[in-house]
Parts: structure tokens; sequence; C-alpha cells
């Protein structure tokens, strides 16, 4: 016999299927043809004490199982949760609600702050533009207007303000291409800013909500850019039947 | 079921503000910590939302021809949070513990009023959401295309994952996992198309969080996760009736899905198409619609500015826009856009002589996260 069950310290672990697997008996002599007989007897033993080991173990757990479920079935199948916890949870989530909230008003008002800025820059661009682009239609006026008052001038007058008109009009164009130049870069400018409002774009140690938040009333101000401008999702409205007539209507 | 009894004892609840909403969530989460997972960080408003459409169901529940048809789209939309049949009497009992704690004088015949009718509105919802069986619970979307068009609005093309089948003016209402559980609604721009992509157009808002991301934040890649369409703004295929469509601000997608839904499927009608904006920087798909009107011999395209001395466009509120333009006594209208804009219009046209059974309108506001239990998509 070569393999497992007669070796040493294999008694102490239990018999496992493989080891039954494994079992190779020695051949017996030329008289007796076969397993030698003790060691037949000693693994049939052993295999027959390690069943019984599984039989009793087997019962002693149904036992378990059953007094486990007798308890289940005796404890009510859902306790309802104690008012204690159900007063802290509320706390907890209320406090979690504050939290959002204002970093939701936090963002409201830079970004708020970052329209008004953008519109602010980009209205007296426009204006700038439009002052730079009347100064130089009326400079041109004031150059091309006397011309014919003074035809005795000849030739080489008309020469001159024939030049200094094309001067004003690259001159015009010049500015007009410095202000697109200066407006696109007010424009990337505001995004930029805009794009670091984004709260998560915030660089860590961003001042607390609460301060900014505080005493002034510039949280009112973003709506004054709402106005006219739907946003996302949106309200059902039956008009057929549900709108109510409006003083918004005027005569033609 | 005494119906009266127990209207009387939820206005006892009712008229604790928030704290019966607060106690319901609290009591729903500590017994079934696993239905957590379906709302957003925030309670703040869905506290509101939830707490209140289920008291007003459930003491509605005498009329219950009113509230079937409802509640049936109720449940197949709640698929969409991952809302099943074992969550029901998890909000029941939590529903009625907190109808309790809140008054002195409950007995044993209310608490058994209330759980037949939560069992009525439960077995409905349950039955619509299994009418929907054949369908997913949402759909997986993904970001095809995104575009800046102006500081703060931008144009999305999505392409849902398996097919998703919606009617030109109808809204979807979406989910981003940058905003876990923040569903928003969102009118498709086209008309359904053979590639399925889905035009959106999206306005950041000050301090809104799902709007800002889907501005900001959303990219090529992203997936986006859609519930089923609703609303009831169409084409009206039945009239061949010309159309006169007026939009104000965001307003515009539903009306320029409808124009291309005239595009597709016909039938052949005059379109005119009011948009109106605050300035003309603001026209944020206007050579899109520039085109369309290129392409289309019966389609026009107005635009309307009410506060931009220097554009020249037409000046003013749109409403007093195409009422300049009209008459459009015989046209089947459809307006969208904020509420003033809205009410506006339609009152402007109602007194020109547009009957009131062919307009319909759709007030755009922002983030409105849930439908009503009127069905309808509310604050």
């Amino acid at each position: 016999m070569t393999s497992a069950p007669s070796g040493p310290g294999s008694t102490d672990r239990g018999l496992t299927p493989a080891d039954l697997y494994d079992v190779r008996f020695t051949r017996a002599s030329m008289l007796h043809p076969g397993y030698v007989e003790s060691e037949v007897d000693r693994v049939v033993h052993r295999a027959a004490e390690e069943l019984a080991r599984h039989a009793a173990e087997k019962a002693q757990l149904r036992e378990r199982v059953r007094t486990l479920e007798a308890q289940l079935d005796g404890a009510p199948a859902h306790e309802p949760p104690s008012e204690q916890a159900v007063r802290i949870l509320a706390s907890a989530q209320q406090t979690a609600d504050n939290y959002v909230a204002e970093a939701e008003q936090f963002s409201r008002q830079v970004t708020g702050e970052a329209r008004a800025e953008y519109e602010e820059a980009v209205r007296l661009a426009r204006e700038n533009a439009g002052a730079i682009i009347q100064a130089a239609q009326e400079a041109a006026a004031r150059l091309t207007g006397p011309a014919p008052d003074g035809p005795a001038q000849g030739g080489h007058g008309v020469a001159e303000l024939e030049e200094q008109v094309a001067y004003l009009k690259a001159f015009g164009q010049a500015c007009r291409t410095q202000l697109r130049a200066y407006l696109e870069a007010l424009l990337s400018d505001v995004e930029n800013e805009w794009g670091r409002a984004h709260p998560g774009a915030l660089p860590a140690p961003a001042r607390p909500p609460a301060q900014r938040a505080a005493p002034e009333d510039d949280a009112d101000r973003p709506t004054a850019f709402e106005e006219n401008t739907a946003a996302e999702g949106r309200t059902g409205n039956d008009a057929g039947t549900g709108v109510p007539a409006a003083s918004g209507t005027r005569p033609s | 079921m005494d119906i009266p009894a127990m209207r009387a004892n939820f206005a006892k609840a009712a008229a604790t503000g928030d704290e019966a909403p607060l106690y319901f969530y609290a009591h729903l989460f500590l017994s079934h910590p696993e239905t957590r997972q379906m709302f957003p960080v925030s309670m703040a408003h869905q506290r509101d939302r939830f707490f209140t459409a289920l008291g007003d169901v459930v003491t509605r529940v005498d009329d219950l021809d009113a509230l079937v048809p409802i509640l049936r789209q109720l449940g197949r939309d709640h698929l969409k949070f991952g809302v099943l049949p074992a969550h029901y009497p998890a909000a029941g009992a939590s529903l009625l513990a907190t109808l309790e704690h809140f008054d002195p004088e409950w007995t044993p015949e209310l608490a058994k009023s209330w759980a037949e009718a939560y069992d009525v509105v439960a077995t409905v919802m349950i039955q619509g959401a299994e009418e929907a069986a054949g369908q997913p619970a949402w759909w997986d979307a993904d970001v095809v295309g995104h575009e800046r068009r102006s500081l703060d609005v931008a144009v999305l093309r999505i392409r849902p994952q398996v097919r998703y089948d919606y009617l030109a003016g109808q809204s979807l209402s979406l989910e981003t996992e940058l905003r876990p559980r923040l569903w928003r609604y969102y009118s498709p721009a086209n008309a359904p198309r053979p590639d399925g992509l889905i035009e959106l157009h999206v306005k950041a808002r000050d301090g809104g969080p799902v709007s800002s991301a889907l501005v900001r934040s959303i990219g090529v890649g992203d997936v986006l996760r859609l519930g089923p369409p609703l609303g009831h703004l169409t084409t009206g295929e039945d009239s061949d009736r010309d159309l006169l469509l007026v939009a104000g601000g965001m307003g515009l997608a539903p009306l320029k899905a409808m124009v291309d839904q005239v595009a597709r499927q016909g039938p052949p009608r005059r379109v005119d198409l009011f948009a109106g904006f605050r300035t003309e920087d603001q026209i944020y798909d206007r050579a899109d619609l520039e085109q369309l009107a290129g392409e289309h011999p019966w389609l026009t395209v107005t635009f309307a500015v009410s506060d931009d001395a220097a554009s020249s466009l037409a000046h003013g509120e749109v409403a007093e826009v195409v009422r300049r333009a009209g008459p459009w006594s015989s046209r089947e209208v459809r307006v969208a856009g904020p509420e003033p804009m809205v009410t506006a219009t339609v009152a402007a046209l109602r007194e020109d002589g547009v009957p009131e059974h062919r307009m319909s309108s759709e007030v755009f506001a922002p983030s409105r996260p849930g439908p009503s239990v009127d069905g309808e998509v509310t604050e």
C-alpha cells in the first residue's frame, strides 16, 4: 500500500474523497491473489468512521437550522425603526440638504456675477466700437466734405484727398480688426472665468459658501438676465383650456 | 374606506410642513435601506413632491376613472428609478407610520382605510409598470455630438443604444451620472430619424446642477439615461391646416421638431415659425433654422428680439411680432416658451380670432423633475 491512508499524520485530518480515490493496496503474494487484507480493513474502518462523523454533524446542523428558523418566525418580520433613529436620520438628511442648497446658491451667485460681467464687457466694447467708427466716419466726412468748395485747388488737391480717404478707410478697417480681436479676447477671457466658476474647477480651498452668500442681496441679480429665456426642463400646460387671459395684449 | 376621515387625517400631517415628509423618508430608508439609492443626495425638492403626490393620489382614490390612467403612466415612469413591485408595500408601511405619528387620534379604522386605498393605488401603478414590460425601464443613450452655441447654450446629439420611439413635440426625461438621480425634462428638436439621432437644446441655468453639467461637463462618449417620452404637444397629424409655431427661448426645440416632422412625413402644409429671444446673440440655432428655411419653400422663419436696439431683426416681444404679421385665424397654432411669453402669445392670438381648440402650448420652466399627479410636467 502506497498512499495516504497508511501514511503518518493522515488520520487526524479525516478522510477525504481524494484519499479514497488515491488508495493503492499492495498486491498480495502469488499464493494469495488480491490486496493485503489488513490494509483493506483499515481503510474500510476509517471510511465508516468518517461517514458516522458526517451523519452526526448533519444532525447537529439540522437542529441548529430548526432553532434559528423558530427564532425568525417568532420575531416580527420587519422591526419598525425606532423614533430616535428616524429623528437622527431626518436631521442628518436636513443638514445634507442645506449644504447642497448652499452650494447651489453659491454656484448660482458666481455664475450670475460672471454673466453680468460678461454682458457688461460686451456692451462696453460695443459702445466703444460704435464711437470709434463714428469718429472715423466724421473725420472722413470732414476731409471729403470741403473738397467741392475748393475746385480751384485742382487735380493735385483731389488726388491728395483721395489718398487721405483711402488712408482713413484703411484706418477704419484696422480699427475694426483691432476691436474684433479685443472683443474676442474679452469673450474668451470671460469664458475662461466662467469655466473657473464651475464648482468642480474651483481650487480646493474655496471660500466657504456661507460667507459668500452672506448679507448683500446679490443672489437676486442673476434673475435680471433670465428674462425671456427658457431654461432646461419644462412645465406642461394645456393651453387649450388652461391659459388665463393675459394682460399682455395690445391693439395692433 | 372613509375618505373624509382620511382627508382630515392627511391634513394634520400636511400641516406640519416639512416634518411629515422628513419623517416619512427617514422611516422608509431605515426600514428599507435599499430604497435610498433611488433618490438624489439632496431630498429637499423630493420631499414636497413625492409626499404631496402620494397624499393627493390617496385622497382622490374615490375618482378612480380619472386617476387610473395617470397612475398607470406614473407607475410606468417609476421604472426608470429602479422601482420594483416589492417597493410599493415598503412605501405604504412608511406612509401609514407617518400618518399615525402626526395624528393623536389615529384609529385602527383609519389605518385600514389608508391601507386599502394605498393598495388600490399601488396595484394600478404596478399594472402600469407591467404593461410596459416589453420596453426597457430606461434607455442608455451615447452622446455623439456636443456643441457650445453660446455662453450658456449647448446643442447635444445623442443616440439611444436601443430603439427609442417618440413623437415630434414630446419631451423626455434624462439623467446623467454626473448628477445621479436628478431627472430633468428636455424636448428633442427633431422628429424621429431612421438613424435614431436625437438633438437636444440645453441652456445652463445659473446654479442648475443638471443643466450646467450638460452644457459644461458632458462630452462626446458620455452616456445619458432616458426615461419614456411624454407630452401632448403634437403637430396634429389628423389636420392639414397650415401651422403657426411660436417659440420663446429654449421653447424652440419642440417646435423645430415639428418643422422636421412636416419635412419628413407631411402632410404638406405651410409652416411659419417665429422665434423670440432677448438679444440677437442669444439666437443659438440661427444658422440651422435659416438653412431649413432656405431648403423648404413652405417654411418661413422669423426672429424677434425684445432687448437689442442694435439688431436689424424684428423688434418687440414675439407675441407682438407674430400679431403684426397676422392674421392667423385659419392656422393650427403651437406655442412653447417661458410662461409670460406663452400667456401673452396665446391671449393675443385668441383675441385675433384663433379658436381655442386649435392652439396648444407648453410652458418651459427651469428644472422640473417629474410629472405631477395630474400627469403634467410641473414645477
